[in-house]
């Protein structure tokens, strides 16, 4: 919104003129300020409190209840935070240039220092004042900063330790009296400090205070009663050149506002000797403060009288405002640093070279108007949808409010209603439902990322990231389940979102699943784009002291009931570890019992022999063995493995939950001893194998729709059992019979391919017409995928192997997983196999390997717990939003951590830089896996963006690099190594389409010109 | 600051007979989830004389109350008739609905009632012994004097201050209404509150 300078605008009734009112302070605000980066207010008053405050982008308009009524807010401005520290009235606040601190003084005679990154937390107390501290302002540059207070004294004290640097009191020994403020200002070259009410021979003055050396020899006079506001233009100036007048060039100078008690307003430029302008009596009391505008040519002055003036000035009368970068030009020579950010700003006024150049630019700007428009309208609907909840209009749940609401009775026989959520708040402090088990005081970003639950955030990515992909945005859960104990705080990291899983059904209907851990009631969010679904939140009482889940039919049962050795005595506690070792702990004699599930039989009874007999009476001493990490006492029982798998009763549970034994109680102590004995140096891996079934259907795609049909042991010729393989593609049908069981299937729209018994894999064409012998596999197969022509197996030794039975050669050959699976106890969750064939797993600690069949590697292609993805920001450089629904291989796998990450970001403050480099690697990183992973549109894709990116953040030297590898030598030579495609793509196409890019930055015009000849050049050729 | 904001309370069948319910749609919001539920009450002033005629219709808890924007329905029965004196049963009195947090209040919304027969002939000469039955309700529902105090949303010990906050608000009392006795329910400083408390109609 912009700001209502001209009168037309002020008469215009549609043209709001008050956005936002914000009454959270509890008495006068004293002052308020914007950051530099304008996303931030602060606010101090005589509350003693700070606010912090955004703007809530989400909700729409609303009123002030209880007020007049009239006073819509246009713009939600949401406190995010409140610095408590002061014990009297706050004064003044600044921000640092590049806004990473937060300064306050108050009459309790201090200033506080406070991390902006980090709010609340202080970094110094500046402690000196002696009476009350009524001013204060950063050094340009940020090494300063400065105050001035009633004790008749200026002090600068050092940002590198925050110590005292001097303290200036001759120019304020004549002060008598007080001013309501001391509002001092630094001159943005940093040259200059000038101070409030001080005294000259009697008179008041402004007191001008040298950086070299803090000498204070000049001073603004003038004025008839004490200054109180003294207020920089954030611009530098130079002299407007004449036409026709010799063009010497003339120093820059700064320009200054000074503001009275005696109700007038001087302005001064550092090159002049008298003042620019002296308006008299523009108010009827005293001037309060002064802020210019950014572009340095208007200044608002408010006044005790309750009023606020606009000036406005030309460019004739102020000069030449320099850019920010010979701004930062001027600090850098001066100071060697400086702390002001780069903008776009500072290209405005570079020349355009190049025609072609100024086309893009031009088109550039349509595009930001028409994104203008664009937002505009978005706004307009955004109010709307504050409206709707889950597609029921706020009236439509107003009017059934009353039915629907939940009531409950308390204990002691208390009506309660719990209210029902209709928006949530924006501002990432609050945002419960989306980072709802991680604790959120103000955190940076990487320290949250490494909590655990950060992988469950976004729960999305387990079954059916396909059909996600395919419908609408609007229609998907971005956000699921925010369990927590009811009652609990936020901020306190329950910890116990285990896993809950999203799945799409085509009727678009999502079911989710979600097991709770912790006994208690909990209340589960859940949310849809940002939005509470109807009956948030549910209530769930997680009940789990002796209720059994049975999950199936019995598969076998084993060990017998009785008191002697070897023999079950009133069972409590059982745990199955992934060898298929049974641990059963009995109650009544304190005893462990390890049973082998192949076998059934008794591997090993535990006995305490030295246990104290009370114990077995006592609930707490039991050896309750459960599948948990809680324990104080951790024991691990590793046991032997078997080499080779036995015939047996294999498992059809294919997904085996890691098991550690957590056993608590003195027993412990002899069960740890002997489970030494028990333990084994050597662990191989060991997947799951599918058992063989009656019969099973497997639908391979929908479409076209296709689906396999297998049945075991169907046909008896002459005594010799088969087992009949059907293929149903588009209502064609085919079928073929097997010798040996079928025990998994796989196909493609290109083959189809099934494991039996015996270690064979056989594969047949779309027609099922056998495309090769059987093939032996070196042990049982676990897991088969086919894509293309593309057939993976996996086996039970946990090898993998890769090939194309067109091409009829291996792409992988025997791979051991072993490098990704070893030494902890992560199972593979999710497998794919590419387009190209490229093997991709997915671990349960959301690690994903992908197989590079050239270098013979894994290589890590996700990590859902990978801080970079969640702290990078490239929203800037999205050329829209459904850009971001890039599909492909690598999208698979990453689910929708891209999205939460933007979501991330908006959350946290990370100074410019690590957010640079965190999104610089992130993008990185996506280019290069989505390269390996062969993908080429999603390579495409985020080379494109990382381009983008590195355009608009000005990063030279690799986006040179990028270009020269695209480019390659245009002039031929056989010696040449370079490949003029990658992943099918023409690196010289993908560089036209980068080069629109590059010529959005103006900075790059040589590098656009560059290319863009060098293109013309083998075109002609 | 404030933890939780009311935005607007809606009253809803207005007018209605006496006997019939109160019914108010409260929406509020909140910026960080609470430890406890809010307590929400009606209070109905029978005698703008004194407080000893306050009834209070219902209390009913409020929770659990996480972050972000929340409505619910407060339905109370209608005052007991008997407690409210006669003289005072027609014409204007006072309804509240008073929210607290860990014991502490910490917004009062108040709205006129006034309770008139909507017969005619009943209106010119009321009858000695008021007739309930006959009676009319209407909330005076764009009217709402919304007092706020500032409490301690995050202990329980101790009140951090007494304040008045609202700065919408100050215009005092128009001549022309029933003079109204305190607002304040016990507890609060009853000089406090007329004053600052009210908007004007």
């Amino acid at each position: 919104m912009s700001p209502v300078l001209q009168e037309d605008d002020e008469k215009d009734e549609n043209i709001p003129k008050m956005l936002c009112q914000m009454d959270n302070h509890l008495a006068c605000v004293n002052c308020v300020r914007w950051s530099n980066s304008g996303m931030y207010l602060a606010s101090g008053g005589d509350d003693k409190l700070i606010m912090v405050w955004k703007r809530a982008t989400y909700i729409g308009p609303s009123t002030v209840f209880g007020s007049s009524g009239k006073l819509a807010n246009v713009e939600q401005w949401r406190c995010v935070s409140i610095l408590r520290s002061h014990s009297g009235d706050v004064m003044d606040v600044a921000w640092s240039p590049h806004d990473a601190w937060l300064a306050s003084c108050s009459v309790d005679n201090t200033v506080v220092i406070w991390n902006a990154v980090k709010f609340p937390e202080i970094l110094a107390t500046l402690r000196g004042h002696s009476g009350l501290v009524k001013g204060l302002t950063w050094d340009p540059v940020g090494k300063y900063i400065a105050s001035q207070a009633d004790d008749r004294s200026l002090k600068v004290w050092r940002t590198l330790d925050w110590q005292l640097e001097t303290s200036i009191t001759k120019p304020f020994d004549e002060c008598g009296g007080t001013t309501h403020v001391l509002r001092l200002s630094w001159s943005p070259d940093g040259h200059y400090l000038v101070s409030a009410h001080a005294m000259n021979n009697s008179g008041p003055t402004a007191q001008i205070i040298e950086r070299e050396g803090w000498k204070t020899n000049m001073d603004f006079v003038g004025h008839r009663k004490a200054v109180t506001v003294v207020k920089f233009n954030p611009k530098i100036f130079k002299k407007k050149q004449k036409n026709g007048s010799s063009a010497k060039p003339s120093c820059p100078y700064c320009c200054c506002a000074v503001g009275s008690k005696d109700r007038s307003l001087s302005v001064w430029l550092t090159c002049l000797k008298r003042p620019l302008v002296v308006i008299h009596e523009l108010f009827d009391k005293s001037i309060m403060d002064i802020s210019w505008t950014l572009n340095g040519l208007g200044i608002l002055v408010c006044s005790m009288d309750g009023s606020v003036a606009f000036l406005d000035f030309s460019q004739d009368e102020l000069g030449d405002p320099l850019s920010e970068e010979e701004k930062s030009r001027i600090h850098q020579s001066t100071y060697g640093k400086s702390l002001a950010i780069m903008t776009e700003a500072q290209l405005s006024t570079a020349v355009i070279e190049n025609p072609e150049m100024l086309k893009y630019q031009r088109r550039q700007q349509q595009q930001q108007l028409d994104q203008k428009s664009a937002t505009a309208r978005e706004t307009g609907s955004a109010a709307s949808v504050a409206g709707v909840v889950n597609g029921e209009s706020l009236e439509d749940i107003r009017k059934n409010l009353l039915k629907k609401q939940v009531e409950t009775r308390t204990a002691d026989g208390r009506r309660r209603i719990t209210p029902l959520c209709i928006a949530q708040l924006d501002t990432g402090d609050f945002s419960t439902a989306f980072f709802n088990s991680i604790p959120l005081s103000g955190s940076l970003a990487g320290t949250m990322l490494s909590s655990h639950s950060s992988s469950q955030l976004l729960p999305l990515d387990s079954s059916t990231p396909n059909s996600f992909g395919a419908s609408k945005p609007c229609a998907e859960p971005v956000a699921a389940a925010g369990p927590r104990p009811a009652g609990d705080s936020v901020n306190k990291d329950s910890g116990n979102l285990f896993g809950a899983e999203v799945s799409s059904q085509q009727n678009r209907t999502y079911v989710m699943s979600y097991q709770p851990q912790l006994e208690g009631e909990h209340l589960v969010l859940v949310t849809m784009c940002n939005q509470h679904i109807a009956n948030n939140p549910f209530k769930l009482v997680v009940k789990s002291d002796r209720s059994y889940m049975c999950t199936g039919l019995l598969d076998l049962s084993f060990g017998s009931e009785g008191d002697n050795n070897g023999k079950l005595c009133h069972p409590w506690g059982m745990s199955v570890d992934k060898e298929g070792y049974i641990i059963v702990s009995n109650h009544n004699n304190n005893r462990i019992l390890v049973f082998r599930l192949k076998e059934q039989n008794l591997v090993k009874e535990l006995r305490p022999r030295d246990l104290l007999e009370s114990s077995s009476d006592s609930d707490e001493k039991v050896p309750l063995v459960k599948p948990s990490s809680l324990s104080k006492r951790k024991l691990e029982l590793e046991v032997e493995t078997v080499e080779k798998k036995k015939k047996g009763r294999p498992r059809k549970d294919s997904r085996l939950m890691p098991v550690s034994l957590s056993v608590q109680s003195p027993a412990a102590l002899t069960a740890e001893k002997e489970a030494m004995c028990l333990s084994a140096p050597t662990l191989a891996l060991k997947l799951p194998i599918p058992g063989p079934q009656r019969a099973f259907t497997l639908q391979v795609s929908s479409d076209p729709s296709m689906y396999i049909e297998v049945e075991n042991e169907v046909t008896a010729v002459g005594g010799v059992k088969l087992s009949r393989l059907k293929c149903n593609r588009e209502g064609k049908e085919w079928e073929t019979v097997l010798t040996s069981r079928i025990l998994t299937a796989a196909g493609s729209c290109d083959v189809v391919c099934v494991a039996c018994e015996k270690r064979m894999l056989s594969v047949f064409s779309t027609c099922g017409r056998r495309l090769l012998p059987p093939i032996l596999l070196p042990s049982p197969i676990s897991t088969l995928h086919c894509t293309g022509s593309y057939v993976m197996a996996l086996t039970a030794a946990a090898t993998l192997s890769v090939w194309d039975v067109h091409r009829q050669v291996v792409v992988v050959k025997e791979e051991s997983l072993h490098s990704i699976l070893a030494g902890s106890d992560m199972t593979v969750s999710q497998i794919l196999l590419t387009q190209h064939g490229i093997p991709v797993m997915n671990l349960s600690d959301g690690k994903a390997y992908c197989f590079n069949p050239s270098l013979s590697t894994w290589n890590l292609v996700s990590d859902k717990q990978d801080s970079l993805a969640q702290c990078a920001d490239f929203r800037s450089s999205l050329p829209s939003q459904d850009a971001m629904l890039c599909s492909g291989p690598l999208a698979i796998i990453q689910g929708r951590t891209s999205n939460s990450g933007r979501q991330a970001a908006r959350l946290f403050s990370v100074p410019h830089v690590v957010q640079q480099e965190t999104t610089l690697a992130y993008l990185e990183n996506q280019v290069a896996a989505a390269l390996t992973l062969q993908s080429s549109h999603e390579y495409r894709h985020w080379l494109l963006l990382y381009a983008r990116y590195l355009v608009n953040e000005g990063f030279e030297y690799r986006l040179r690099e990028i270009c020269k590898d695209l480019l390659g030598p245009v002039h031929y030579s056989t010696g040449s190594q370079w490949e003029s495609t990658v992943v099918g793509l023409r690196k010289r196409e993908l560089l036209k389409e980068l080069l629109p890019v590059i010529g959005q930055n103006l900075r790059f015009q040589r590098l656009f010109t560059e290319c863009q000849e060098q293109l013309d050049i083998l075109r002609d050729k | 600051m404030a933890k939780v904001s009311v935005l607007n309370v809606a009253v809803l069948e207005n007018p209605s007979p006496f006997h019939s319910p109160f019914r108010f749609e409260i929406s509020f919001e909140c910026n960080e989830a609470l430890a406890d539920d809010l307590e929400w009450k009606i209070i109905y002033v029978g005698s703008a004389e004194s407080e000893e005629f306050d009834q209070i219709l219902d209390s009913v808890l409020v929770g659990p109350v996480p972050a972000g924007r929340h409505m619910f329905v407060f339905q109370a029965d209608a005052p007991n008739p008997s407690l409210i004196p006669e003289t005072d049963a027609v014409g204007v009195t006072v309804v509240l609905i008073t929210c607290t947090y860990h014991g502490q209040e910490f917004i009062r919304v108040g709205y006129y009632v006034n309770n008139e027969y909507p017969n005619p002939e009943l209106r010119e000469n009321p009858p000695l012994k008021p007739d309930f039955s006959q009676l009319q309700r209407n909330i005076l529902a764009s009217n709402p004097r919304v007092t706020r105090f500032h409490i301690n949303w995050d202990n329980t010990d101790r009140l951090e201050a007494i304040k008045n906050h609202d700065p919408a608000l100050g215009c005092g009392l128009p001549l022309s209404c029933t003079p109204i006795k305190d607002l304040g329910l016990p507890g609060y400083i009853p000089g406090l509150l007329p004053e600052n408390s009210m908007d004007c109609i």
